[in-house]
């Protein structure tokens, strides 16, 4: 297993350069560029030239590229150019946020997916079952932002129970929580119910039944702890979304974090800091599908030959 | 509250309550005398606090620092740091006395020597271009310093009373370094910077030491609330969610396409601030077929700016018929220049320029459909009126392809002259706008007409820099601005008011707002309801 | 990186078990097939043009002369939701096709010849799952400039590793079985192995797991235009009709619920009519099989 995991590692690092590589040039290949969102209005285009000189912008593509790679290897992002900080601050200020949103989203989805799955299994072609499955298809069907402006008008405008935006207080995080959190619900909703009846099936369960064991504690001890499996890998899966997997949300709820950074720094081509909030982003997803890969191997040997 | 959106709330009502959830109310209510106010959005995501290199002044700029000179609403100036100032009849002398017994929020004093070591600063920054015209500082006595010109600025008073020019401590500004307008900055102003988060939050204290407020407030002495803290929300929908929710006391800036749903709400009252620019079309006269003044005219006249107002913004606002805000006197120019919504004359035009009606009702010359594109930038606003226009356009047989770009992209799409029509806007007080936009020596961006005109150059430099006082720089570019209308590179089109709405059971705000938008002034005399 | 988050979400189909299959599944084809109709005869069904402005009548609610009411240009949701079901269908249909033939086209070729060569294009492909696919569609709407051109192929190229991955197991599986080995011990050529054996077998998955996605790429396309990116006034998407809407929330409420409405229809319609298609098929097997 040693031996797997530190495969796995050394292979991420040729596709770490792959990714810098690829995020460098797709924020140059984006049409425009930071100075005239620097400048204020009286700049003459010589002012500009030199502000240009300044950020290195007037070098050539490869030159830039290499200077900020040899700054990343360092572990430094490079200093924003518009918003004129070091892009490591901008990035820690910001992720906070975007951790305790994907995070709490992703408990919300296995918590209440892991739940709403195991009652539609245990009540399986019942009108439960239907109904259940039915609002949890609803939930991945509806676009994020829709599902967020709906809950607004609902709980912030209508009733008045939490407030409409911002980060100020924990209330604010359970709207845009239930927001993220519902697209994955459905998912393990699905995967649990669907596993559950998988297990359900099998000779253990019968001889459990057989031997006199309440029906509750077979679904509950035996069956649902087998069907889980499955679960736990789709969540860790999961885990390399939780950064920037709700950007749409964190825009609809006015909420601060790298979603709402790198949205912003692109539109004023802000080129460090898209390019470190993209790079955070990439290693994220690395080091998540890794953990998902790695929970897999764990449960799965034979993950580990194929492999090879 | 019409009908059916009762209908609808009460399905959405009984649905949560069906769900059986139960949350306390939520209280908006503050201590006494704080107070949450949302940013105005052009103010968002200024990156910092140091009034020097900031490229966006914003609100807590004006609190945490005063300037030399105040502006009015009606383009006056009045005396704040400064007590009085005079210049020479050449232009090339400017004296200022200075107020006594100002100290900064870290206890140091402010006096000429400040000015002295401020001014020098802006050099090699982006906001140089502000103190360009002055040549040294010389220090007459304690309170009296002089500057001598490179050469005169007709301007040099509307420069020091913009944002830019809050005066900070020498002594915070040195210590700090790099880090000033982050984590510090001093200024003599009302308020204190707590804390300031990038895209997020400026918490302010009140300096209770304030006694040298401005003549534009009533109050001169230390503010009246004590806690302030700043928002910055950039959806629209969501700083009228957080008003009419008690979240936020006050919304400065309100768009005017959700003004009479702030009107709406109970406890809401609205307040009009003086407008701060113009929406307006420039046309691309260096591309086919707009090389051609008479169908540069008729598409002007093509335009109804009185529709817009009364039905997109169903009164709200001003038409714009020039290109400068109606507040500035250089706006004040010979009716006939003024570019007014004519049908008759613009379809008549349109046929002397050989563009003939073709079956569908979109006109043709030598084969060719008169297609041509009509870009805007991505915000709601901007896409609204860009639609109306391309119904008007319609109206003349004028087929606009709406194209909609991130204001970075668009900017490169200009660089490389890929346009013919635009929808812009452009908020500033001051009549040099006409040069920022339509200078043959910034074709592209910021002269999105690719304006290139001699006698247009000439005009353009006799007011720019060949004015020695206020009135002449007045008179020159209202010449200027006459000439440019009648070339129509660009259209006029709207006006908006920039409005305030705050939550009257929370906040008292002054009858009457002074400076040029809401500012420092109006904030030292607003009051938090007990 | 041997597996994904996505290509995960298509294994998972296999999980899934059939509570909307039987009558679920025929509602659902009936109410695909209807919105289908609606797009294609958009100009026939739509009681006005779907650009026809009247200022004096902005933001009304709905009623009998304007059933879904009126936007904030005055003009009548309805005609401009039938006319969105033509963009929001086309553009999640042609996105999804352009998806899959290059996946199915690169994948069929990384997963036949194997080596250097797959290795290389693999990794290269798999690049795309390193970001969320609704930031990697908005930066390439924005290097591609607007219109409804980038927009499809924004959307293809987010899906094009989950295409991919598929063909290439398909295609790696298959290729070991025994009438593949006859085929080839009688003189036959790469091309036609690939084209008359390979690919068939493997093309069944595929084009289940495309209409899945097609639901998929038209959320994707709802949220682009939520941005401000994809179709360009005053032609309606439901994205964009939801974007300009959103302004006006609180007081026309329909403009943004509508639209949205019909965005999550058309995604549970493609969704359950594809699991009952499936099931029907029971490619289910084949896909457990690769």
């Amino acid at each position: 297993m040693a031996d797997y995991v530190l495969r796995r590692i050394l292979a991420l690092i040729p596709v770490f350069f792959f990714v810098t590589v690829v995020v460098f040039m797709i924020v140059h290949l984006v049409p425009g560029d930071p100075i005239d969102n620097l400048v204020r209005i009286g700049v003459t285009p010589e002012q500009k030239a030199l502000i240009a000189a300044r950020y290195g912008l007037d070098q050539p593509l490869y030159l830039q590229y290499w200077r900020w790679l040899t700054l990343v290897l360092q572990g430094d992002f490079g200093s924003a150019i518009v918003l004129r900080r070091p892009v490591m601050d901008l990035i820690r200020e910001n992720i906070g946020y975007s951790l305790t949103l994907g995070g709490l989203a992703l408990c919300f989805s296995a918590l209440v997916g892991i739940t709403t799955g195991a009652i539609a299994a245990a009540w399986r072609n019942t009108l439960v079952d239907k109904s259940i499955m039915g609002v949890v298809l609803l939930g991945s069907t509806v676009p994020a932002f829709w599902l967020g402006l709906l809950l607004i008008l609902l709980f912030a405008v209508t009733l008045g129970w939490l407030p409409v935006s911002g980060a100020k207080h924990w209330t604010a995080l359970i709207l845009p929580v239930v927001t993220v959190g519902l697209g994955g619900m459905a998912l393990v909703a699905r995967v649990t119910r669907v596993s559950m009846m998988d297990i359900g099936r099998q000779d253990f369960v019968t001889l459990l039944h057989a031997k006199g064991v309440p029906a509750w504690a077979v679904q509950v001890r035996h069956v649902l702890r087998h069907a889980l499996i499955p679960v736990v890998t789709l969540l860790s899966l999961r885990i390399g979304l939780i950064v920037g997997g709700s950007v749409t949300v964190e825009y609809v709820f006015a909420r601060p974090g790298i979603g709402s950074l790198l949205i912003r720094a692109l539109g004023q081509r802000d080129y460090p800091v898209v390019q470190g909030c993209l790079l955070m982003l990439a290693m994220a997803v690395m080091i998540g599908t890794l953990l998902g890969d790695l929970v897999q191997a764990a449960m799965d040997p034979r993950q580990r030959e194929e492999s090879r | 509250m019409t009908h059916s959106t009762s209908r609808l709330k009460l399905a959405l009502l009984s649905a949560t309550l069906a769900c059986g959830v139960a949350l306390a109310p939520l209280s908006a209510a503050v201590a006494a005398s704080e107070a949450v106010f949302v940013f105005p959005n052009s103010h968002n995501g200024a990156p910092t606090l140091n009034p020097v290199k900031t490229t966006l002044d914003t609100l807590a700029h004006e609190l945490i620092y005063d300037r030399l000179i105040e502006q009015d609403a009606d383009q006056t100036y009045h005396p704040h740091l400064a007590e009085s100032w005079e210049s020479s009849p050449d232009g090339m002398l400017w004296t200022f006395k200075l107020r006594q017994g100002v100290t900064f929020h870290d206890g140091e004093p402010f006096n000429a020597k400040t000015i002295a070591w401020w001014i020098p600063k802006f050099a090699g920054t982006d906001n140089d271009y502000l103190v360009a015209a002055v040549d040294k500082v010389e220090i007459v006595d304690d309170y009296t310093v002089r500057f001598v010109m490179k050469h005169p600025d007709a301007n040099l008073l509307y420069n020091l009373a913009s944002g830019f020019m809050g005066v900070p401590s020498p002594k915070a500004y040195e210590a700090a370094g790099d880090t000033y307008g982050v984590t510090v900055a001093v200024g003599t102003g009302p308020y204190k910077l707590d804390h300031f988060t990038t895209g997020v939050e400026t918490l302010l204290i009140r300096n209770e030491d304030y006694k040298w407020g401005s003549e534009l407030a009533a109050n001169r002495g230390k503010a009246h609330i004590e806690k302030l803290l700043l928002r910055e929300i950039v959806d629209e929908a969501a700083s009228y969610l957080e008003l009419k929710t008690g979240g936020v006391d006050m919304v400065v800036d309100v768009p005017n396409a959700l003004l009479s749903q702030y009107k709406s709400v109970k406890d809401v009252e609205t307040k009009a601030l003086p407008s701060y620019g113009i929406f307006y079309m420039p046309i691309n006269t260096s591309a086919e077929p707009f090389t051609d003044l008479k169908v540069r005219k008729a598409t002007a006249l093509a335009v109804n700016q009185e529709e817009i107002v009364s039905r997109l913004y169903r009164g709200v606002g001003k038409p714009a018929h020039t290109f400068l805000i109606s507040s500035l006197p250089e706006s004040k120019i010979n009716p006939q220049f003024e570019i007014r919504h004519d049908l008759r004359q613009a379809n008549q035009l349109l046929d002397e320029a050989g563009w003939k009606k073709g079956p569908n009702g979109i006109r043709e010359k030598d084969g060719k459909p008169l297609t041509v594109k009509l870009w805007t930038q991505g915000d709601t606003e901007f896409k609204r009126m860009t639609e109306v226009i391309q119904a008007q356009l319609k109206a003349i047989g004028m087929n606009g392809e709406i194209g909609v770009f991130d204001v970075s992209s668009i900017r490169d799409q200009y660089k490389k002259n890929q346009h013919q029509l635009a929808v812009r806007s452009y908020g500033w007080n001051n009549a040099d706008i006409l040069d920022w936009f339509l200078s043959a020596e910034r074709q592209g961006y910021p002269n999105v007409s690719m304006w290139k005109d001699p006698k247009g150059e000439e005009l353009r430099k006799a007011a720019l820099t060949g004015s020695k006082t206020t009135e002449e720089r007045i008179a020159n570019f209202k010449i200027y601005h006459e000439y440019v209308l009648s070339q129509y590179p660009v259209v006029p089109i709207y006006e908006p008011d920039r409005t305030l709405a705050y939550n009257k059971t929370r906040l008292t705000v002054p009858e009457k707002i002074r400076g040029p938008k809401f500012t420092a002034a109006s904030i030292i005399d607003t009051k938090v309801n007990d | 990186m041997s597996l994904s988050l996505k290509t995960q979400g298509a294994a998972t189909l296999r999980l899934l078990g059939k509570p909307f299959g039987g009558i679920g599944g025929a509602i659902c084809g009936a109410g695909l097939g209807l919105f289908i109709f609606v797009a294609l005869f958009a100009p026939l069904l739509a009681p006005y043009a779907y650009d026809a402005q009247d200022l004096a009548r902005i933001g009304l609610p709905p009623s009998a002369e304007n059933w879904f009411g009126t936007d904030e240009f005055g003009r009548d949701v309805l005609s401009r939701v039938i006319y969105g079901a033509r963009i929001s269908l086309s553009v999640g249909l042609t996105a999804v096709a352009l998806s899959a033939s290059a996946g199915i086209l690169i994948g069929a070729l990384c997963g036949y010849f194997g080596g250097r060569f797959d290795r290389i294009t693999m990794a290269a492909i798999d690049l795309t799952w390193c970001f969320p696919e609704i930031l990697l569609a908005l930066v390439l709407v924005a290097i591609l400039g607007p219109g409804l051109n980038s927009t499809v192929i924004a959307i293809a190229v987010a899906y094009l590793a989950q295409f991919t991955r598929l063909t290439r197991t398909q295609v790696r599986a298959l290729k070991g079985e025994t009438f593949v080995e006859v085929s080839r011990c009688l003189g036959a050529g790469h091309a036609h192995i690939l084209l008359r054996h390979l690919l068939p077998n493997a093309l069944a998955p595929v084009i289940v797991v495309a209409m899945l996605t097609t639901g998929d790429a038209i959320l994707l396309e709802a949220t682009l235009g939520f941005f401000g990116m994809g179709a360009q006034p005053p032609t309606p998407s439901w994205g964009a009709m939801m974007s300009s809407g959103s302004a006006q929330l609180f007081n026309a409420p329909w403009v943004v619920i509508i639209p949205g409405l019909f965005v999550a229809l058309s995604v549970i319609f493609i969704n359950v009519y594809g699991d009952a298609i499936l099931a029907a098929l029971d490619v289910k097997n084949r896909i457990r099989r690769a």
